[in-house]
């Protein structure tokens, strides 16, 4: 068994590796076509075609196209990733990772209180079936996520800062209570989701017959319904959780924009918008791996929880 | 196991019910669903009948003090914004634009390639299977919202020269730039939204496909498309319409999210997001309420609608079966 999953894994990420290829060709081809040049947004008004052709020769743009791609892969694979031309060439990593140590943690915090506050309240609904209860509560949730973010910010901050004063809305580091804002209106969309998720694999368990036995048995309610309903629903919300990982290096652009947060989402508007070659394309190979990495790390994990499930060796990333 | 008893119970007096329309008289017995139903008429009619319904013209603007941002009048009921300009003919029109946003994006990448290619890939299997849902892996796990800045962030300026060309030397003229914009936020979105729908379809064609009424019509030199659409089309019918209305407020974001960017449809053409966006700081949402409020609450409904919706209907048609 731990043979096959082993080659399984390993054909897993030889999979991978094309695949982050051919991602890799369209950021490639897209940034490269787009008109606008970034050795232009960078000279600005101090414009000079002599200084504007020695940049481009220092970085390789006067090249042809698959010239360029080919020395980009090439040092790819000695993992360098580039330079920055709009952070004046500072190489990728060190644009992105102090970014991306803005972004993480807030990501982190919002997608654990999301499932903290949405696998619990999927339970209850669930327990509440039939009665007015469980579509009140999922409803609810569901108004909280028709809201769009930029909306019950602009609300919360109003309400919050203004009316009562509670909180101000500085951006004072990632570690600092002010944060307690972006990151529970971050978790509020995915409260919905995990709730309604939750209740659906509950709702899927409730009939089976060892939850009967656990009732004849005479159990009481709360330990049926935690030990043996929600302990058994929960094992399909490892899809979901493991989906949303990468979700939290990437941070979230509209949160970091409105409240003011330096993240690595900001950061990348920002780099698309000059373009900044080297840090797009790294970033967007970054959170595509972690994505593959995400499913790769689903599968071995339902591997483990339960051995029911056998690994299936034809399903690709 | 319950829902499926309830269903059958439901039906057991009568001759077998076609799916499709026991799911549509079960929806319509459930309260919720006919309240969204009713919002979401409403909400479409609006945008379709957006020239007859506006009181005024939604561009027209009036640079006076008294006229700009004021509040709620006999003469605009949802008062003025920052240039003068109604609000309610804005929101009509903004409404207009997730309309045709949301049901462009429906019929191509839902209905096109959302039912076509899963249909296609859970019927024919091997390798037309394999090729279809590998590219649905690479793109399900491509950034499509920094694909999508990328290509509308990046491609402004070609997009904008398209645009004045189109409009100089083609019928389309001042329609063209609106025009242009809206065509290159739809098909950003499109490549991106079948993959979910696709997943849905090809798992339950997988599991009619071995029924025997499917055998017994091959057996009977059935053509493959009217196999599909006879046989296959009204088992998937129901379990594709919960994926597509849990979607819909998805698809309505891409468009209100790149607008409040900047990134979305035509400065001219009026959308929420680009409303929320002149509304929505703190400071101003404290002096001229009613700007923030008129252009959010039509969207939140519209959103909450289908939320509802999409669960009414996930209630109804087989949680078993359901995954998302």
């Amino acid at each position: 068994m731990s043979q096959g999953l082993a080659g399984y894994i390993i054909r897993r990420l030889l999979w991978a590796i094309p695949v982050i290829f051919a991602v890799s060709i369209i950021l490639f081809v897209v940034l490269r076509l787009a008109p606008i040049d970034p050795i232009d947004s960078l000279l600005g008004v101090r414009y000079d075609e002599e200084i504007a052709e020695r940049l481009r020769q220092k970085y390789g743009y006067d090249e042809p196209l698959h010239v360029q791609y080919l020395r980009y892969f090439e040092n790819l694979f000695q993992g360098d990733l580039g330079v920055s031309t709009r952070r004046l060439d500072f190489s990728v990593e060190e644009v992105v990772i102090p970014k991306v140590r803005v972004s993480a943690p807030i990501g982190a915090m919002a997608l654990v209180l999301a499932y903290v506050l949405g696998i619990p309240i999927g339970i209850y609904a669930a327990a509440q079936r039939g009665t007015y209860r469980d579509p009140l509560t999922i409803g609810s949730w569901l108004f909280v996520d028709a809201i769009p973010i930029f909306v019950i910010a602009v609300w919360a901050m109003w309400f919050l800062a203004l009316k009562v004063s509670l909180i101000d809305l500085s951006y004072e580091g990632v570690f600092h209570e002010n944060i307690i804002l972006p990151v529970l209106l971050m978790s509020f969309p995915g409260v919905a989701g995990v709730a309604r998720f939750m209740r659906a694999s509950m709702v899927q368990v409730i009939y089976e017959d060892y939850v009967r036995t656990a009732r004849a048995k005479g159990l009481r309610e709360r330990t049926v319904v935690i030990s043996h309903i929600a302990r058994n629903a929960f094992l399909p919300m490892i899809t979901s959780i493991g989906l949303s990982l990468p979700a939290i290096f990437t941070g979230s652009l509209f949160i970091e924009l409105v409240f003011g947060i330096p993240g690595i989402a900001r950061e990348m508007l920002e780099a698309i918008f000059v373009p900044d070659y080297d840090v797009v394309i790294g970033f967007g190979l970054f959170t595509f791996s972690l994505f593959v990495l995400a499913n790769i790390l689903i599968d071995i994990t339902y591997g483990f929880i339960d051995p029911r499930v056998r690994v299936e060796a034809e399903r690709g990333v | 196991m319950a829902t499926r008893t309830q269903l059958s119970d439901a039906t057991a007096l009568d001759l077998p019910e076609a799916p499709r329309w026991r799911t549509l008289r079960l929806l319509l017995s459930k309260k919720i669903a006919v309240v969204c139903i009713l919002v979401l008429v409403v909400f479409y009619g609006a945008a379709i009948l957006a020239p007859w319904v506006a009181p005024a013209d939604p561009n027209e603007q009036e640079f006076t003090v008294e006229a700009a941002r004021a509040g709620p009048s006999a003469e605009h009921w949802f008062g003025t914004d920052q240039l003068g300009r109604d609000l309610l003919s804005r929101v009509i029109y903004a409404a207009r634009t997730t309309v045709l946003f949301t049901v462009a994006v429906v019929i191509t990448g839902g209905l096109f390639l959302g039912l076509g290619l899963g249909l296609l890939a859970g019927y024919r299997g091997g390798w037309v299977d394999n090729a279809i849902m590998r590219l649905g892996e690479i793109l399900s796990g491509v950034p499509v919202f920094f694909l999508m800045l990328i290509i509308r962030a990046a491609y402004r300026e070609r997009t904008n020269d398209l645009a004045f060309w189109l409009k100089e030397n083609t019928f389309l003229g001042a329609d063209a730039p609106p025009l242009v914009a809206f065509v290159i936020i739809t098909g950003v979105a499109v490549p991106f939204v079948w993959v979910g729908l696709a997943r849905i379809v090809r798992s339950q064609v997988l599991a009619i496909r071995e029924q025997e009424f499917v055998l017994a019509a091959e057996a009977m030199g059935i053509s493959t498309p009217r196999l599909l659409i006879r046989h296959i089309l009204p088992g998937v019918m129901p379990i594709y319409l919960v994926g597509l209305s849990a979607s819909m407020a998805g698809f309505a974001f891409v468009e209100l999210g790149l607008s409040w960017l900047g990134l979305g449809v035509d400065p001219s053409t009026p959308s929420f997001g680009s409303m929320i966006n002149a509304a929505g700081g703190v400071r101003t949402f404290e002096a001229f309420p009613h700007l923030l409020l008129v252009s959010s609450i039509p969207i939140i409904v519209f959103f909450f609608a289908w939320n509802l919706l999409g669960d009414a209907l996930v209630d109804i048609v087989e949680p078993r079966t359901y995954r998302r």
